[in-house]
């Protein structure tokens, strides 16, 4: 074959891969495959799913379509032209409000029509009332089926299998002729391993430790000494807090209050992860930690002081009060609404995370286009309900549960007794105040006026005459009271000051009270939940629904539902049900949704590249086989995700170089049969993480309340307590005495404040949660990186490091710093190119110092740094900033 | 859709990966050009779900790509000159020959006073004359002479309120549109629907006064529960001027240019052993922008190319006027290259003039009179004043009655949130007329009063929007700025209504 026809035929395969199925089809076409999915997602909102199909006309069956409605048929099979139907489409007068067809698809109705209009089988006798129903093609879809472990692929020796992850791969390969790159040299993989799995760059010490192993273990001993760090859940658990909305603040009002306790759910995970709790017990702790520990709203607040074990389990439940909470705050809205929408987050966040599905879409009308009727959505909140009832609602102040003893209860009562005394103090002496100012003030005035107007001001307001109330409206300023004090008598305003001082101090010596922030279901009859009417929560419609799964995963005529109550327990049971459904090891989606996440921060993307989305409108998985092998063997192997991680970073398709070759930039320019690994760019924590490492800045404390963040003069964020002086609001500089440079995951995460620094770097801003990260290129981030407050302090702190560990030597100097940067010495030409800018760069700095320094008015603060230090931390700045920094091989 | 299609890609080879290099290099530009500097850290598009009530959440992404509005727009940018304090509108922009007449009489009315101690009925008549100016013959106190010039070319509304005298919840009112703190300021909802016009410069610039921040500080140019993609960019009036993007002054110059270049060296060298790595180029051309945008910062600040005549219409050669006309001569440099929305502020609380009225209120004007004028001068003789809106006002006017201070010259007045003055210009609204009126004594707006929120739908009608319908969905709920008030567009004061 000559080349070009080679290419032609490898284009020909190629594109038959990308185009989807329609055009490919030699079959013909049928209602169920081809049509009735633009039918469902553009028509049936008023045609099928409605009480009353407009114009009488129901386009949920084909027989339907051709019997038509009040103005006929609406097909004419075989005769498209005379097909009221494809004129309403192909001239834009339907669908009226939705988005109108795209003309392949009114294409493919109108080759449908042309065709016979021909179904795939017989059509049901009936549909559900107000649903289209499920078909069996939906049902087919390929993420709803049972995961069955695919046979492992054979391969040779030449293919580098070293797990069954490159054995799958390479069977995929091998029709486009591409194979695995190179192993990547140990360098690589030392940065590769410490940035994926703990999100901080190896020091210079660890990184010579494993460059200089000669041992064949080094490899696999350095993921293990990694997955054994205290670092990989600060890492990982960042990943799931993601998914899991976590933030430190309510959301919803302009207010966005701080949740001050939602931390310990942060740390919660944090250690979930290091201790390797396996995955199918972290789910049902999280969904219902409270009925794992059978605490009941009588004994709680006790079991969680005594019963650490208990504590946990009700903190684990905060996955469930992760989502944005209005219902402290918000007195503007409705009540109900502001409920509801708590209820409709947290069941996106539960179904994003878990099932890979936007059930959400099924709150109003059946999924347009995943088979989720709208019953489903209801089916959920059924699990959830209970918990989240609208007539027992619980705040998320009322969701706290104290973790005070009754000795601290003892000492903080008498402790209150004291303050009290001291406001008894207070209130008398305010009221001498007043009256005194009330005496003095009096004397401006006639005296024959005074006895009226101390009569008038005396007597309560509600009891004045009208003369005395036109008295004071007259004189306004006899209506002295206590917030208007200062203005006659500021030394008595202040002494009252000093008093609430005093208050404040004696208070502040009670044993702080410390909280959980948990999900609790009250006991007693659950809230019966019924379908909303286009989902509006105020037109609840039909009979109770009651709690299950997705009904499409049903087998036929075995409906997924959980009992409406465990008589075991005081709780109704139905989240335990739920999770315990959900890892039982038969739900299709739980463990293909979680290996893929996994795959995907290994990898950067996904083997099914919506992470959220695992239905009609997310992608096909790249490679099936491997996914379902995957998900088998992790349930199959306890839910284990270090062993997991194991077998991914041990793989050939981990271990290979990044280098794109001439091959495989041809056959596979984006990478999706994974021929080479793929270049990321560190996420915005592990840029903050591994600058903070690198400066020898980083606080590695772990666990404990998030560091506040505060707007800048600016009204950028950065790290601090937000501490104000003045009406304009100037910002008062506090010592966080280290606490500022803690990774980032301990950052306060408040919705409406997201970190300056994280937020540029494609930090999520919680608005519910987040499935999957932009990675975004932009000038902010460079102008971040040069000119921001804090590059430039972490410049100066790793210029500093270095003259402290190199000494005095320049040469030394520059290897040490690309030690620290990139755990290599420079090159002989990165060597000879530092010392000239190191030395332009003092040059430079001294010829602007010389006539600064003969200027006795110069304002050059004392510390100024020298010419060399200046210029050092120059080129640690660059070293920062640069690719090589923020990229891992 | 998420399903790619890249047919050509097997066609590839060495030029496909180019193209695959040049269109994301595209992207890249485009993202970052759109929007400016920014301490609005996002000039990519950001994906936030936002939902309607019960509606299903779809990904919507955010940029400041520029954006047409639904109707042509008579306005196409905006500067707020906003003076806080509360200006006093008897003394300004209304004058009130009964109140003169009966100075030193009782008020009769209710009057609700923030300062008790000090708070009396005696009505006082403004200590200052007022002549009729122009051909539309609008009276214009003599404090502002420079005012009083461009008089034919302003809409002087005497009937805005608030109906709350404290400073912060009108501040809040008439910049975001509910008397609370923490949505969205006017500025943000402009760039939010308008985008920006400029490559290099940010979309809402805020001119904080050298003399310290507004009340309320940084919250003024909040973006409330937008992304901080539209948060206002401070420019400062001292180096560094905008926030990261200038280097701090020890690294200005040559300095960050051996800097950037030794950079560009090390990241030259990391492509060339990563060879078809785009994103990785694509950081080196964001350098490149960052630059750029340096340098059409740099220049939008320059104000040695200004005419001697133009830095002198603007009072740069005098020291009381300087500072304040350096600023409004900058806001006239940024909105001619693009930006959306400029806003200055002053320092503190200037106008609140509680007391010394006389003396306080004056230097007030000395300070903001000829710049202010200069604005609107200057923008039409450039032909640019039938596209910019110039907003001339603070957030509560002040009471007819005496604030006593014992001694006649420490007299002052206290807060008055239910009549005041404000003036427009530019953009679509009427040049030389007034509208609304308050009492006979100036303290309550009577006649065609006009709430910030009547404001805010006037000003979005020029800019091609319907108030009810610009949209912002946060928390379920459609946010407007006008905040689902009851309000209306004062067509009476525009041009083509």
């Amino acid at each position: 074959m000559n080349p070009f026809l080679r290419r032609a035929a490898r284009w020909l395969t190629f594109a038959a891969l990308l185009i989807p199925s329609p055009s490919r089809a030699a079959n013909p076409l049928t209602f169920e495959k081809d049509i009735r999915p633009i039918l469902k997602a553009h028509c049936f909102d008023c045609h099928g799913e409605g009480d009353h199909p407009k114009g009488g006309l129901d386009l949920r069956l084909r027989r339907l379509i051709a019997a038509g409605g009040d103005e006929g048929p609406a097909i004419v099979p075989g005769k498209p032209d005379q097909s009221p139907l494809l004129q309403f489409v192909e001239s834009g007068r339907m669908p009226k409000r939705d988005k109108k067809l795209s003309p392949s698809e009114i294409a493919l109705l109108r080759k449908w029509i042309a065709s016979g209009a021909k179904t795939a089988r017989p059509e049901p006798a009936s549909l559900p009332a107000g649903s289209s129903g499920i078909t069996e093609e939906e049902r087919s879809f390929w993420s709803f089926q049972p995961i069955r472990p695919p046979a492992i692929p054979r391969t040779s020796a030449r293919d580098r299998v070293r797990t069954p992850i490159d054995a799958f791969l390479v069977e995929a390969m091998k029709s486009r002729r591409v194979r695995f790159a190179p192993d990547a040299d140990k360098l690589t993989l030392l940065r590769r391993a410490y940035l994926d799995l703990i999100g901080l760059p190896p020091t210079p010490e660890q990184a010579a430790a494993f460059l200089n192993n000669p041992s064949p273990n080094a490899y696999p001993d350095l993921i293990d000494q990694l997955l054994g760090s205290e670092h990989y859940g600060e890492r990982w658990g960042r990943h799931w807090l993601d998914v899991a909305g976590y933030a430190d603040s309510d959301g919803y009002s302009d207010a966005d209050p701080p949740r001050p306790y939602a931390y310990r759910f942060r740390d919660y995970v944090i250690r979930s992860f290091n201790n390797d709790v396996p995955f199918d017990r972290f789910i049902t702790e999280q969904l219902a930690g409270d009925e794992l520990a059978r605490t009941t709203d009588a004994d709680v607040s006790a079991r969680v002081v005594a019963e650490p074990r208990t504590r946990d389990l009700l903190i684990a439940t905060g996955f469930l009060r992760m989502g944005a909470d209005g219902s402290a705050t918000d007195a503007l809205s409705d009540r109900d609404a502001v409920r509801n929408q708590v209820l409709a987050d947290t069941l996106k966040i539960v179904s994003t995370s878990l099932l890979g599905l936007s059930v959400g879409c099924a709150q109003c009308h059946d999924h347009r286009y995943d088979p989720i009727p709208q019953a489903d959505y209801y089916r959920l909140r059924a699990v959830f309900e209970p918990a989240y009832n609208f007539r027992e609602w619980r705040t998320p102040a009322e969701r706290l549960i104290s973790l005070q003893t009754d000795a601290d209860r003892k000492q903080a009562a008498a402790i209150e007794a004291e303050a009290a005394q001291l406001g008894t103090e207070k209130d008398s002496k305010q009221k001498q105040f007043l009256d005194e100012a009330l005496t003095r003030h009096l004397e401006k005035f006639d005296a024959a006026l005074r006895a009226p107007l101390r009569t008038a001001h005396d007597t309560p307001p509600d009891k004045r005459t009208p003369e005395q109330r036109k008295l004071l409206a007259d004189h306004p300023s006899v209506n002295i009271h206590p917030g208007v004090l200062y203005q006659y008598n500021a030394k008595a305003a202040d002494e009252l000051k000093a008093i609430d001082a005093r208050i404040a101090a004696v208070r502040a010596r009670k044993p702080p009270e410390d909280f959980i922030c948990s999900l609790t279901e009250p006991a007693g009859t659950p809230p019966i939940t019924h379908l909303f009417h286009r989902g509006d929560y105020r037109q609840p419609r039909g009979a109770a629904v009651l709690p299950g799964g997705l009904s499409v995963l049903n087998a036929i005529g075995q409906p997924i539902e959980f009992p409406e109550r465990n008589p075991d327990l005081s709780t109704t049971g139905r989240r335990l049900a739920f999770a315990q459904w959900l890892t039982s090891g038969q739900h299709p989606l739980v463990a293909r949704v979680l290996v893929n996440r996994v795959w995907m921060h290994h990898f950067g993307r996904g083997l099914v590249n919506t992470p959220g989305d695992f239905g009609a409108m997310g992608e096909k998985p790249s490679h099936p086989a491997l996914l379902d092998w995957l998900a088998d063997d992790f349930m199959k192997h306890g839910w284990q995700l270090k062993r997991l991680h194991r077998l991914i970073l041990t793989s050939t398709a981990y271990r290979q170089s990044s280098q794109r070759t001439r091959d495989t930039e041809q056959r596979d320019p984006d990478n999706r049969l994974y021929a080479r690994k793929s270049v990321q760019r560190l996420d915005a924590e592990a840029i903050r993480d591994a600058i903070l490492a690198t400066s020898g800045a980083l606080n590695p404390r772990a666990f404990g309340p998030p560091i506040p963040v505060r707007p800048d003069e600016h009204g950028q964020i950065v790290v601090g307590e937000d501490k104000t002086q003045g009406d304009n609001k100037m910002p008062v500089e506090s010592n966080l005495n280290g606490e500022e440079f803690r990774r980032s995951i301990y950052i306060q995460v408040r919705r409406s404040r997201p970190l300056a620094v994280l937020h540029s770097f494609d930090a999520p801003v919680m608005e519910v949660n987040c499935e999957r990260r932009q990675n975004s290129t932009v000038a902010t981030q460079s102008l971040m990186l040069m000119n921001s407050a804090f590059v430039l302090e972490q410049a100066d702190r790793f210029a500093t490091r270095i003259e402290k560990e190199a000494g005095p030597d320049r040469a030394q100097r520059i290897q040490r710093s690309w030690l620290l940067a990139f755990q290599r010495p420079p090159r002989a030409h990165e060597l000879t190119d530092a010392h000239v800018f190191l030395r332009d760069q003092v040059a430079h700095l001294e010829s602007l110092a010389k006539p600064a320094s003969t200027d006795p008015a110069s304002k050059k603060p004392a510390t100024a740094p020298t010419p060399e230090h200046q210029a050092l931390t120059n080129l640690c700045q660059a070293l920062l900033s640069s690719n090589e920094f923020l990229y891992v091989d | 859709m998420l399903k790619k299609l890249t047919m050509s890609a097997p066609l590839s080879s060495a030029f496909n990966a180019m193209e695959s290099v040049s269109r994301r290099h595209f992207l890249a530009r485009n993202a970052m050009g759109v929007g400016g500097v920014a301490l609005a850290w996002m000039l990519r598009e950001e994906r936030l779900l936002a939902t309607p009530a019960n509606i299903p959440r779809h990904p919507v992404s955010f940029d400041l790509r520029r954006k047409s509005p639904p109707r042509p727009p008579r306005a196409r940018a905006m500067i707020s000159l906003f003076m806080h304090g509360g200006p006093s509108h008897i003394d300004l922009f209304d004058p009130k020959p009964e109140l003169s007449r009966r100075s030193g009489q009782d008020y009769a009315g209710d009057i609700t006073f923030s300062f008790v101690d000090r708070a009396s009925k005696k009505l006082f008549g403004s200590p200052w004359q007022f002549q009729r100016h122009g051909q539309s013959g609008i009276p214009v106190s003599e404090l502002l002479p420079h005012f009083a010039r461009i008089v034919d070319d302003v809409t002087v509304i005497r009937s805005m309120h608030t109906d709350i005298n404290g400073h912060e919840p009108s501040i809040w009112f008439m910049n975001t549109g509910r008397a609370q703190p923490g949505r969205p300021a006017l500025g943000s909802w402009l760039t939010y629907g308008l985008g920006n016009e400029s490559q290099d410069l940010p979309a809402y610039v805020v001119l904080t006064d050298p003399g310290g921040h507004p009340v309320d500080g940084v919250r003024n140019w909040s973006n409330g529960f937008m992304p901080p993609l539209f948060q206002g960019t401070v420019v400062r009036s001292a180096e560094p001027r905008i926030l990261n993007l200038d280097p701090p002054p020890h690294l200005k110059g040559p300095l960050q240019q051996q800097n950037l270049a030794f950079l560009a060296r090390l990241n030259r060298e990391h492509l060339a052993s990563h060879p078809g790595e785009a994103d990785l180029e694509a950081r080196i051309a964001s350098y490149e922008l960052a630059a750029r945008m340096q340098s059409a910062a740099k220049e939008a600040l320059d104000l040695s190319g200004e005419s001697k005549a133009t830095q002198k219409l603007y009072g740069l050669d005098q020291p009381e006027t300087r500072e304040y006309g350096t600023r409004c001569l900058i806001a006239r440099r940024l909105v001619e290259r693009g930006v959306r929305f400029v806003q200055l502020f002053v320092n503190g609380q200037i106008w609140d003039n509680h007391e010394g009225l006389k003396s306080n209120l004056a230097a007030c004007c000395r300070k903001t009179d000829q710049p202010s004028a200069a604005l609107v001068t200057d923008l039409k003789a450039r032909g640019l004043l039938d596209s910019t809106i110039v907003h001339w006002g603070g957030e509560i006017g002040r009471l007819p009655v005496t604030e006593n201070h014992g001694a006649a010259e420490k007299a002052g007045r206290d807060h008055n949130g239910q009549g005041f003055s404000t003036w427009v210009a530019g953009g679509g609204f009427k040049g030389g007329i007034t509208y609304g009126e308050t009492d006979e004594f100036g303290h309550k707006a009577v006649v065609d009063p006009v709430s910030p929120n009547d404001y805010h739908a006037t000003l979005l009608h020029l800019f091609g929007f319907d108030h009810s319908q610009l949209a912002y969905v946060h928390n379920g709920q459609s946010q407007l700025l006008t905040d689902a008030k009851p309000c209306r567009v004062v067509k009476e004061i525009l041009r083509d209504a």
